[in-house]
């Protein structure tokens, strides 16, 4: 494996990344399970889906905090991880609209 | 497997500083978790048994409540039915009860004699094991944010920066893990040896460790995640409001305790009912919570299943086990709480996680000694921070079990001198957590870990030499025979008590004999040692 350039490596940005982790990782958790809470199995109003729907907010939100880091720099995670919740929130939307 | 060397160093940097920053807190957590496994043991090893009266035959349970509530207007509203041999078969709040740590919470205890004729008693309740929930729960954090305890938020956020740790521990370990996965070095000094051991005991206990972590954070933060749900749910509600009732009952039109059998029976299979708690009887809104167990089926609690309906007619309202095909949801619900509460695998499952629960407290105080080792400075007296930080770990770690054992310890005495348990539990476990914590301040890291083990040592000790005294005093009238889960909790204060003596063994072999420039190393005593160990001190 060649060397990386310092440019090339990931860069710390502590702050920047975990912010956008905590919060564009929590909304992305959220639309996730929007769509399953829709169009799952059982649909909305399933017995006790609403707590499963619950449950499944807090892995998906860790699992993308914790890999956020992965990103070379602060603005790129902020970049991708707001582009993902666009894209993902124009799904649930789009759905919504079409039942 | 390769990866990158940047990514390794970033994740090193998460791991170590997620690590020393809540390693402390989930210490307590976890420890105090294991032992709230035998939390209704624990309670009932503290309750003097002359507090319970004799249990009754089954079929004399309607016969019993029917003489209480006429005898006495509280027991025409809330009671609950015990059929444990252990417990009294019915028993309700005279004073104090309600939701959270009931510490003023006087009970009234009620059987039938031979004659038949009601017999009653009074007892302040034994919360000795709700307290070390609410420890294992609240790290002894006190204090409360609307009707949040302060101490729940703080380890809800330790634990979304713990499973930080776990995922940043892995991705940096992955490189060497089947190189070093079961290597347990000991003859490259301890610094290795306690390395190989955080990594032997975190990788073995992982998906322990993600439910804990997972689970902690939703019990923090259940009501904020309920809030955002609602706007995903739009219109649709999120809970199905039981329709209010406009009947009033009243406790003459209550079935026969029989009839609750029956119907447990008809909706469930293989479980067994344990207690029926009642409240409300004689008002529009009432409600039975019938506890179930079924030692072959995964658990919501180590305790046991829950099924709440109408006491008149037998409507169900919530329930913790399935009961038809169609609901899927609840099993799935159940088993998060099943694989945090480790209720699956019956006893011999309680002590799996009793185990895991002090390996997950070893991963946190290893964690933190390694942090101090890799700081280490090649002189005698080492920087502040790590000063600090090794006085901080060995006053709050081994001072928070000291102020558990002593508190244990202490319970036996405290019914002998016949005073309120209850506030006494609290302010022993805080006097020792602080002095604790004082102690290793002014004395210094390594004398305060030696001091604190022995005592500890001695405290565990001295649980079972009490139990043995209250043989012997003559007030021990208090403790009848002692029951078998009673007798384990001697024994294994006992186990306890040698484990300790030998950590202190070794931690003082470490400050004499050990790396000499390093935290935990003490001058040598020139009186007590003898000629050669000065000369391996001094090479």
């Amino acid at each position: 494996m060649a060397r990386l350039s310092a440019d090339e490596k990931i860069q710390p940005h502590w702050w920047l990344k975990t912010l956008a982790g905590t919060v564009l990782g929590l909304t992305l958790a959220y639309a996730i399970v929007a769509i399953f809470a829709w169009y799952g199995p059982g649909g909305i109003n399933a017995p006790v889906k609403v707590q499963f729907n619950m449950w499944l907010i807090t892995p998906i939100w860790l699992l993308v905090l914790s890999l956020t880091y992965l990103f070379k720099t602060g603005i790129k995670a902020i970049t991708y991880l707001g582009a993902a919740n666009v894209a993902l929130y124009s799904l649930f939307f789009f759905l919504r609209w079409l039942s | 497997m390769k990866i990158r060397g940047d990514i390794l160093r970033t994740y090193q940097s998460i791991h170590t500083w997620t690590g020393i920053v809540t390693g402390l807190v989930l210490f307590i957590g976890f420890y105090a978790g294991s032992l709230s496994m035998f939390e209704e043991e624990i309670s009932h090893w503290a309750t003097p048994s002359s507090h319970q009266l004799p249990q009754i035959p089954a079929d004399k349970f309607d016969e019993l409540i029917l003489k209480a509530s006429s005898n006495f207007d509280k027991a025409q509203q809330d009671f609950t039915v015990n059929f444990t041999d252990n417990l009294s078969p019915l028993t309700w709040s005279e004073t104090g009860g309600g939701r959270g740590l009931r510490l003023n919470h006087v009970m009234r205890h009620a059987t039938l004699s031979e004659q038949g004729e009601l017999v009653t008693q009074t007892n302040l309740t034994n919360e000795l094991g709700d307290l070390i929930d609410t420890l294992h729960r609240t790290a002894g954090i006190a204090g409360k944010i609307g009707h949040e305890d302060v101490g729940v938020i703080i380890l809800g956020i330790a634990a979304v920066l713990y499973f930080i740790a776990l995922l940043s521990g892995i991705i940096f370990l992955l490189p060497t893990l089947v190189k070093t996965f079961f290597a347990l070095r000991t003859n490259k000094g301890a610094n290795r040896f306690w390395l190989d051991s955080h990594n032997l005991v975190g990788i073995i206990s992982l998906p322990f460790h993600f439910i804990i972590a997972m689970t902690v954070v939703v019990f923090a933060f259940h009501d904020v995640f309920y809030g955002g749900l609602s706007l995903v749910y739009g219109d649709e509600p999120l809970f199905e409001r039981g329709e209010k009732s406009k009947i009033e009952y009243t406790i003459d039109q209550l079935p026969l305790i029989a009839s609750y059998l029956k119907k447990v029976d008809e909706l469930t299979e293989g479980y067994t009912v344990e207690s029926l708690a009642f409240s409300g009887l004689s008002s529009s809104r009432p409600s039975v919570g019938i506890t179930i167990s079924n030692h072959q089926a995964m658990m919501r609690n180590s305790t046991g299943d829950f099924i709440y309906m109408n006491p008149y007619n037998f409507e169900v309202s919530f329930s913790s086990v399935q009961m038809n095909d169609k609901d899927v949801y609840t099993p799935l619900v159940a088993s998060f709480f099943s694989l945090h509460f480790g209720g699956y695998a019956g006893d011999l499952g309680r002590w799996l996680y009793f185990i895991m629960g002090l390996l997950g407290a070893f991963l946190f105080y290893s964690g933190n000694l390694l942090w101090l080792e890799k700081r280490r400075q090649k002189q005698a007296i080492q920087t502040k921070p790590n000063r600090f930080m090794a006085c901080l770990t060995i006053g709050v770690c081994l001072g928070s079990i000291l102020a558990v054992v002593t508190t244990l310890l202490s319970s036996k005495w405290f019914y002998l001198a016949d005073v309120q348990v209850n506030n006494l539990y609290l302010a022993c476990y805080y006097f020792t957590f602080f002095a604790a914590l004082i102690y290793a301040f002014s004395r210094g890291a390594s004398r305060s870990a030696i001091h604190i083990l022995y005592a500890l040592s001695i405290a565990c000790l001295f649980i079972p030499l009490t139990t043995l005294l209250t043989r012997i005093l003559p007030n021990s009238a208090l403790w009848g025979s002692e029951s078998f889960s009673s007798l384990v909790i001697e024994l294994v204060a006992l186990v306890f008590s040698a484990a300790f003596y030998y950590g202190a063994l070794k931690t003082k072999h470490r400050a004499y004999h050990g790396e000499p420039n390093s935290i935990w190393a003490l001058p040598v005593n020139k009186v007590s040692e003898n000629i050669s160990d000065k000369a391996l001190s001094s090479a």
